[in-house]
């Protein structure tokens, strides 16, 4: 017999061998429950782990009992002991006493089971990882809860493979892909999970489209606590901690103050012999000035605001609680005052309501009331100063600040390039870059957007895939980082150079092409209605009423023309292996597939289907290799050719995130239907999956979840025995096999007609 | 000289309502003195029918209106034999209707027609004024009353479907646009009766939606639909209800844009 808990063992791949469960659980069905516990405690210390292991199992067994029924407490004898074994018995004491309080939280037996487990199945390929896990496990289960948190620690062990270094980063959580991780299995709203929102609601609210970014952490390795702007580029903490269900608010909120900041506010203040103290009376009269202002126009901001503002009237007169007081007089006005400091500075700035357009105003009220504060004794600490309340940014934008060695000034470029990268989405073509990119920065403030290193060897981050792990039963979020690279150098003749060797190729093609068309507009007889009236049904509805019978009312004729409505995203594999020769002496398989797509894509401009072609290969999770040949709205001029030439075989097929990434391009594409044709000569594989069946699976489901989407997916698979597992991927129907690879530029069109016909 | 009885069924009893902006009044009429064909440019929304619908009152003149799509042939705009007891005989469509009786024709999205129907209205458009009814071998000189009016949006105009340049430079053009924010406040208030204020907010949250034109929406909230919106405040709705309603779910079904228009309502409340 396995007990109800044992089962999720298995599911994690991880069985619990029987012989090892039996004796707990068959001791005596019998026995009372404090008999079992004590076998099973003097098996642990029998086993020689030390004292440690069986006192705490003598502490925990009773209460574990209690909360998650008496076949857990006995089970966790057995998880003790086997964590004793594989990991240390200093863990396995740790592990003993976490079980009560998790076996609290987790009350129901079958939840505890599941959780232990999940402790069991990461002893086997990680013992290291326990420990770290155990340190913070109530957090994350509180944060979590046992199901995402098991594919948390899954992620976790996937992400890691070997590296026990990562591994250890990724479970102690100093690696910020866990945290992240994290916080998306904890489905908290992040700057990512908020971006586009984010993005839209500033373009509505303030009619601008500055960059906004997530900010990277600070040169200690510590967060940004928040918002911050300048040069034009808003930037938002990746997420706020501690506010939990908050979290869209506070982004919200932070982002309205910095438009209104970006609306109302004037030059950089120039900081002169300012004290620091002045400083951020200055900036805070200032928020309060642009929130005014912008509550002028939207009075609604206030619900938005207003409640981040928590301050009690009263207690003890702190810089922070007389800022955090002043702050919130200045936007509630049913705050009560009951501080000199406070009230002083409210009464100033509804005096200066007249000149409330300017910044000045805040420059000289925060002059004062700073200078009021500085001679008291009120301590102000600069250095630990955080801006109140949380929604505010830290008001660096404000002041024409000094260079600060400290400051993370490189991080900022690099920032700014890397995540910018993505907004180019939409717009590259490879030749219009650099244009786009002038005309960015020409209505935009002055930002230093460094244009991407053009260079082929480095891709440009545009985005990230998931992939759905089959073991797991999960699709992880984010996990295939998507490249872009700038193809190689081609032959700028590659077209004519085409036309040279395929003439009669393409001559042929043309007329078929033509035929084609031409068939496909049909004379409609009969019709309801129509341009003219068919004559035959004229003449025989007039016999049928002369009859005195119920003539046929469709009497007329038309011509269809159905408008031909595919568009065709071509996707190449420029693996490794596709530099392989096709035959002993012949052209490589690389050079075939340039020739067919160009002669493919001849056919299909003619056609006017829109077309897009992208080369991928894969090396890793983490770069997705795509080379955007032809996007959609480019011509099939010489730069399509070049590109097209200049393809070079290297690295793996991760066929899943191709296939996700064409769909989703894809996707925004007005067409009747929609197709994903693949070319590849072998099965999807990678440097960083060693199991076969990883990305096949995920393949078949990124498929699946194109098709659900309505888009087809069709491969045509290259060489003998190339199409072994293509079935599997794309069902039957959904590829053909080419042997002969030397017809490939004949075939292919013809394939794609009788396709699409 | 009068226009016949055939026609009473298009002329305007009452006055459709127009708020002028510009001298477009003068302008229209000019055009109309001298018989040329306009084309009415701007975004949905923004009041193209209704001017040419005031226009018609204005000048006494029945208004043919036909709403162009897709499907539509050169047919169904000049008209076709039909199949009767006593054979064929001829059905005239609404644009021969307005050539032989002389009413302005008015053309509403014409790009929306196929290539081949606008192709029938060149010989109207210039000096010729003749439609000729190929089928029934018929040639219509225009009546002397007649006017072609077409509408045109800019803004959803792809390459596929766009007029072509012989057609587009036989008109006149008038430029619409949301009007400025104190008229279309006013226009609001009065067409929804609701209070000037209310209506201001409303115009305010349209600006905001504007805003996104391009950038996720294709078009902000038109004139009308503040209108609709004013209608359902006049009814009892909250501006938040209302614009809910009326605004955002018609507009997008986008979630990031739907929250940032929420937003936009929320701020502006």
């Amino acid at each position: 017999m396995i007990p109800k808990y044992a089962q999720p063992c298995l599911r994690l791949s991880m069985p619990v061998s029987e012989t090892h469960i039996r004796p707990a659980a068959t001791a005596g069905l019998a026995d009372p429950l404090e008999t079992r516990i004590a076998a099973a405690h003097a098996r642990l210390v029998g086993a020689g782990y030390g004292v440690g292991v069986p006192r705490a199992y003598q502490q925990a067994a009773p209460k574990v009992a209690e909360h998650a029924g008496p076949d857990a407490a006995l089970a966790l004898a057995e998880a003790a002991s086997r964590i004793a074994i594989r990991a240390r018995p200093r863990v396995a004491a740790q592990f003993l006493d976490l079980s009560v309080p998790m076996a609290r939280r987790l009350a129901a037996a079958e939840s505890f089971g599941r959780w232990l487990g999940l402790l069991l199945g990461v002893l086997k390929p990680a013992p290291d990882a326990l420990a770290p896990l155990l340190e913070r496990m109530e957090m994350l289960h509180q944060r979590l809860g046992i199901g995402p948190l098991e594919a948390w620690v899954q992620t976790g062990l996937r992400l890691a493979g070997t590296d026990l270094a990562l591994r250890q980063a990724y479970f102690t959580l100093e690696l910020p892909e866990a945290v992240r991780l994290l916080e998306r299995h904890a489905g908290e709203d992040t700057f990512h999970s908020l971006e586009g929102e984010l993005r839209a609601t500033h373009r509505a609210l303030w009619g601008q489209s500055p960059p906004i970014r997530e900010a990277l952490p600070q040169a200690k390795g510590t967060a940004a606590l928040r918002a911050s702007f300048g040069a034009g580029v808003i930037q938002l903490p990746a997420s706020y901690g501690g506010y939990r269900g908050r979290e869209r608010l506070i982004f919200k909120a932070a982002l309205a103050h910095i438009g209104a900041h970006m609306a109302h506010g004037g030059p950089r203040f120039q900081v002169g012999q300012l004290k620091p103290l002045q400083i951020a009376v200055i900036s805070l009269i200032e928020d309060a000035r642009v929130e005014t202002l912008a509550l002028r126009e939207m009075p609604g901001l206030r619900r938005l605001w207003l409640p981040f503002h928590d301050v009690p009237p009263d207690g003890m007169a702190t810089t922070p609680s007389l800022f955090g007081r002043l702050a919130r007089a200045l936007i509630d006005p049913d705050f009560p005052i009951r501080h000199g400091w406070v009230r002083k500075g409210v009464e100033m700035f509804r005096a200066g309501e007249g000149q409330i357009g300017s910044p000045a105003l805040s420059r000289h009220i925060g002059n004062i009331l700073g200078n009021d504060l500085g001679q008291t004794r009120v301590q102000f600490n600069a250095r630990d100063y955080v801006v109140q309340p949380v929604y505010r940014d830290d008001n660096l934008g404000l002041w024409d600040l000094p260079p600060d060695p400290h400051e993370a000034q490189q991080h900022h470029h690099i920032d700014i390039e890397t995540h910018d990268l993505r907004r180019s989405e939409e717009t590259d073509s490879p030749q219009e870059h650099k244009t786009e990119r002038a005309d960015q920065s020409a209505d935009m403030p002055p930002e230093k957007i460094v244009p991407a290193p053009a260079a082929s060897g480095v891709g440009r981050i545009v985005g990230r895939l998931p992939e759905y792990d089959y073991l797991a039963g999960i699709e992880r979020a984010d996990w295939v980082t998507v490249k872009e690279y700038e193809p190689a150098p081609g032959d700028p003749l590659f077209w004519r150079k085409l036309e040279d060797r395929q003439g009669p190729l393409l001559a042929r093609i043309r007329s078929l092409v033509r035929a084609a068309a031409m068939g496909r507009q049909k004379r409609l007889k009969r019709q309801a209605e129509g341009e003219r009236l068919d004559l035959d049904a004229a003449i025989e509805a007039s016999i049928q009423l002369r009859a005195r019978s119920t003539p046929d009312h469709r009497v007329y004729e038309g011509v269809a023309t159905p408008d031909r409505s595919i568009a065709v995203h071509l996707l190449l594999d420029t693996s490794h292996s596709t530099g392989d020769p096709v035959s002993l002496t012949g052209p490589s398989i690389i050079a075939l597939l340039r020739e067919a797509t160009g002669v493919l894509a001849h056919a299909m401009t003619q056609l006017g289907d829109p077309l897009a072609i992208t080369a991928f290969a894969s090396d890793g999770r983490d770069d997705l290799r795509l080379v955007r040949v032809k996007q959609f709205h480019d011509d099939l001029g010489p730069l399509t050719g070049m590109a097209l030439s200049g393809l070079r075989p290297g690295y793996s097929t991760r066929i899943g995130a191709a296939i996700r990434d064409a769909g989703a391009r894809l996707a925004t594409v007005p067409a009747h239907r929609r197709l994903v044709l693949i070319l590849t000569d072998g099965e999807p594989s990678d440097i960083d999956i060693r199991d076969p069946d990883y990305l096949v699976a995920d393949a078949r489901r990124a498929v699946q979840s194109l098709n659900s989407s309505g888009i087809d997916v069709f491969c045509i698979a290259l060489g003998q025995g190339a199409g072994q597992r293509h079935a599997e991927i794309f069902s039957k129907r959904g590829f053909v096999q080419i042997d002969r690879l030397e017809a490939l530029p004949e075939k292919l069109p013809a394939l794609y007609l009788r396709m699409t016909r | 000289m009068t226009a016949s009885p055939i026609l009473d069924a298009y002329r305007l009893e009452t006055e459709p309502k127009w708020h002028q902006t510009d001298d477009e009044i003068a302008m229209f009429s000019a055009a109309y003195g001298a018989r040329l064909p306009v084309m009415l440019k701007g975004p949905t929304g923004c009041g193209k029918t209704r001017f040419v619908e005031h226009m018609a009152w204005r000048l006494k003149r029945p208004l043919v209106t036909v709403s162009c799509h897709e499907d539509m042939t050169a047919s169904d705009l000049v008209g076709r034999y039909l199949l009767g007891p006593e054979g064929t005989h001829w059905q005239d469509g609404p644009l021969t209707l307005a050539v032989r009786h002389g009413a302005i024709c008015y053309l509403d999205e014409i790009v929306e027609a196929r290539q081949d129907t606008t192709v029938i209205i060149h010989a109207l458009t210039d000096d010729r004024r003749i439609l000729p009814l190929e089928k029934k071998g018929e040639l219509i000189r225009a009546h002397p009353d007649f006017q072609l009016v077409i509408s045109y949006n800019p803004g959803y105009q792809s390459v596929l479907k766009d007029l072509k340049e012989s057609t587009k430079q036989r008109f006149c053009a008038l430029d619409f646009d949301y009007p400025a924010a104190q008229v279309e406040a006013e226009i609001v208030a009065s067409e929804a009766a609701i209070a000037q204020a209310s209506a201001e907010t409303l115009v305010r949250i349209a600006q905001k939606s504007r805003n996104l034109r391009g950038q996720g929406l294709s078009e902000g909230s038109s004139t009308r639909m503040l209108i609709h919106a004013g209608r359902l405040m006049a009814g009892g709705l909250s501006v938040g209800e209302a614009c809910k309603l009326a605004m955002i779910t018609p507009m997008t079904d986008d979630p990031e844009i739907r929250a940032a228009l929420s937003a936009a309502v929320d701020a502006c409340v």
